[in-house]
């Protein structure tokens, strides 16, 4: 495997390339969580335990009955855990295989993995746009695909940085321009 | 006689000093002309049309064919949100906030703060300039801008009164807002004075920039019509503030003195039963057209069918639609309020009083002067008079005085707001400690590092700015 890490530093992102079958693998790896983050996640969690009774005492005296503190605060607090607890994530790949597809990959940190294949001659082009929301903006590499309503974002969770993507995205740019040619080539054949 | 030639003696060393002064002042600029990066914040843009948004629109085209950056920032507008770019590379935040009320996004305080500080590190910018006195947005966009040292220049682009409660409510926003502004710039004169009397800021702060009309948009009917018939064209929202109830008074006066004059009422609006109740009540159907809303397209259309342009403002800080009828050869009838006196030259528009009588009597002398008006001489010298090319530079030097301005500190503009108001500025101190601390807190969780910053993206063209 080569890797590339694009930053030294710990908040960021890390790039990974693997080139040595006929396939490429592209793999994005969250970055490591920041320590002010983390102990400020650690420490809100613990707020949170310890203000739990106050809330369920808040819930009896309210007159909403006994079960509704039962069922409602071990929800919030796993909610609220998973929130605090970092990134699920563990990476997100892309593996190009040319003149077959692109097959895009969320890694989680459980051992889950969610796939999803798209056939070469069903990618039109791929994209690098400038996505915002309204607290941030960020970049996004998506692929514009046959029959599909909405841009398939090749990264669902992760936001790595516009130097990480555009060598994904130019990958991906040889992969479907290579087809186009194919597809040139084998219609002149048929013409012939 | 000597103090005659000395006059014009002292005329002519200011006039040589003012041009020696001119050319060394160019001199320096060929030198070092610094590009300015600029974000343009309001909740008035495309696909929105009205004269804030098309000020934001051909400024910016013509500060990016003199060599700016421009990014332009607005709340989204139904399906359009997000980057988009426009003629010449004019590059667009749309972002997702939803408008609240009258196009303006909910005001949060410190609600856009994180978006405004990606944006404004991301582009490099290097100052903001805030428009319309509505904007909730804009309002917001200067306030973080301060508060992360960047310098800051507001357009006004109304005027407002000092009576009723929306004034007295708004008057103190702006006076919370230009307290720590760099430079300000409003559209007219009147509308300088205004501003000064409700936010209290120091006169040489602010400049006026007049705006512009895109001639080429707006060319004279390449026949020139008859005079058998006078046709008479309104266009404008039909709602209080545009003088819709004089409209009601005046248009049937005038059916009943001319039996040659017809009128085009362009627009929609609250105030439109009214004008349809008129037309009924004085049987003017065939006289008194109503076209309901025109698209901004096709504004010109129904202008060149006209020869004179009524205008009926109640308050007005620049009226734009009076340029765009001039530039399409049409004598305006106007009120005389607000900024509108200092629009045209006096041979190119009629003046009155908001008053039925005295809009009359106008129209009668419009109609008199009619036969000396030429369509296409009118818009000859409105090419020459209005020019957004001329606005851009002006506005250039503003955003060069700007940068020049020393930076202060934290104390330094606490002390400014606190001479806001006995309650108030305290108020306003509060605001902005609030929002310093989120600053730094956000500065702690996602340093200006690792927010990455975008390449530039720049567009080599010869076409003229104002075209888009």
């Amino acid at each position: 495997m080569v890797e590339s890490s694009i930053s030294s530093s710990s908040s960021s992102y890390t790039y990974l390339t693997d080139c040595k079958s006929s396939f490429q693998i592209h793999n994005i790896l969250p970055p490591s969580s920041n320590p002010l983050t983390l102990t400020l996640n650690h420490f809100l969690l613990l707020l949170l335990l310890l203000f739990s009774p106050f809330i369920a005492f808040f819930f009896v005296n309210l007159k909403l009955g006994t079960p509704s503190p039962i069922f409602i605060l071990p929800w919030s607090l796993l909610l609220l855990l998973k929130l605090l607890l970092g990134n699920p994530i563990h990476k997100e790949s892309v593996i190009l295989m040319p003149a077959f597809g692109v097959q895009i990959e969320t890694h989680y940190t459980r051992g889950r993995v969610s796939r999803r294949f798209i056939a070469v001659d069903k990618i039109l082009k791929p994209v690098l746009l400038e996505c915002v929301t309204p607290a941030t903006c960020y970049w996004n590499l998506s692929l514009i695909v046959q029959g599909e309503q909405q841009l398939i974002s090749v990264f669902k969770v992760l936001r790595p940085p516009a130097k990480m993507l555009v060598p994904i995205w130019k990958a991906l740019c040889a992969v479907t321009t290579d087809n186009d040619k194919e597809e040139e080539s084998s219609k002149e054949n048929c013409r012939g | 006689m000597w103090f005659v030639n000395r006059k014009i003696l002292k005329r002519l060393c200011c006039i040589i000093f003012d041009a020696m002064y001119a050319e060394k002042v160019n001199s320096m600029m060929g030198e070092q002309k610094e590009r300015f990066r600029i974000l343009m914040v309001s909740d008035f843009f495309y696909p929105n049309f009205g004269g804030v948004e098309n000020h934001i629109y051909y400024l910016a085209q013509c500060l990016i064919k003199l060599g700016h950056k421009v990014v332009v920032m607005t709340h989204a507008y139904g399906n359009r949100s997000g980057v988009r770019y426009m003629t010449g590379g004019l590059k667009v935040y749309y972002i997702p906030w939803t408008p609240f009320v009258m196009q303006n996004t909910l005001p949060t305080f410190y609600g856009t703060l994180p978006i405004i500080r990606t944006i404004l590190v991301r582009e490099k910018i290097s100052l903001v300039h805030g428009h319309q006195a509505f904007s909730t947005l804009c309002h917001e966009a200067l306030m973080h801008a301060r508060t992360m040292g960047y310098k800051a220049v507001f357009t006004d682009h109304s005027l407002y009164g000092f009576s009723d409660v929306g004034s007295i409510h708004m008057n103190k926003v702006l006076q919370f807002t230009l307290a720590d502004v760099t430079q300000a710039i409003c559209v007219s004169h009147t509308s300088k004075e205004n501003t000064v009397l409700r936010s209290g800021l120091l006169p040489e702060k602010v400049f006026v920039i007049p705006n512009a009309v895109d001639t080429a948009m707006f060319k004279p009917a390449a026949k020139r019509l008859s005079r058998d018939e006078i046709v008479i064209v309104v266009i404008s929202r039909l709602v209080y503030r545009k003088g819709a109830d004089l409209l009601v008074e005046v248009i049937p006066e005038v059916c009943r003195l001319y039996p040659f004059v017809r009128f085009i009422v362009g627009g929609d609006g609250p105030k439109r039963v009214r004008l349809e109740e008129m037309r009924e009540k004085h049987s003017l159907q065939d006289r008194v057209e109503m076209l309901g809303a025109v698209p901004h397209a096709q504004v010109r259309s129904v202008l060149v069918s006209g020869h004179i342009f009524l205008n009926s403002s109640l308050t007005e800080a620049f009226c734009i639609a009076i340029l765009e009828a001039a530039s399409c050869g049409l004598l305006t009838v106007s009120t005389r309020v607000g900024g509108v006196p200092e629009v045209l030259p006096d041979d190119m528009i009629v003046l009155a009083e908001p008053d039925p009588g005295d809009m009359v009597h106008a129209i009668k002398k419009a109609i008199s002067i009619l036969p000396m008006i030429d369509p296409q001489v009118m818009h000859n010298r409105m090419k020459g008079l209005y020019d957004w090319h001329d606005v851009a530079k002006r506005t250039e030097i503003v955003y060069d005085r700007a940068l020049k301005c020393t930076n202060q500190s934290l104390l330094e503009r606490l002390s400014r707001y606190l001479s806001c108001g006995s309650w108030a500025g305290k108020l306003f101190c509060l605001v902005m400690i609030i929002d310093f601390l989120l600053w730094r807190l956000l500065q702690l969780w996602q340093p200006a590092e690792r927010i990455e910053e975008v390449p530039d993206f720049t567009m080599f063209h010869d076409e003229d700015c104002s075209r888009p």
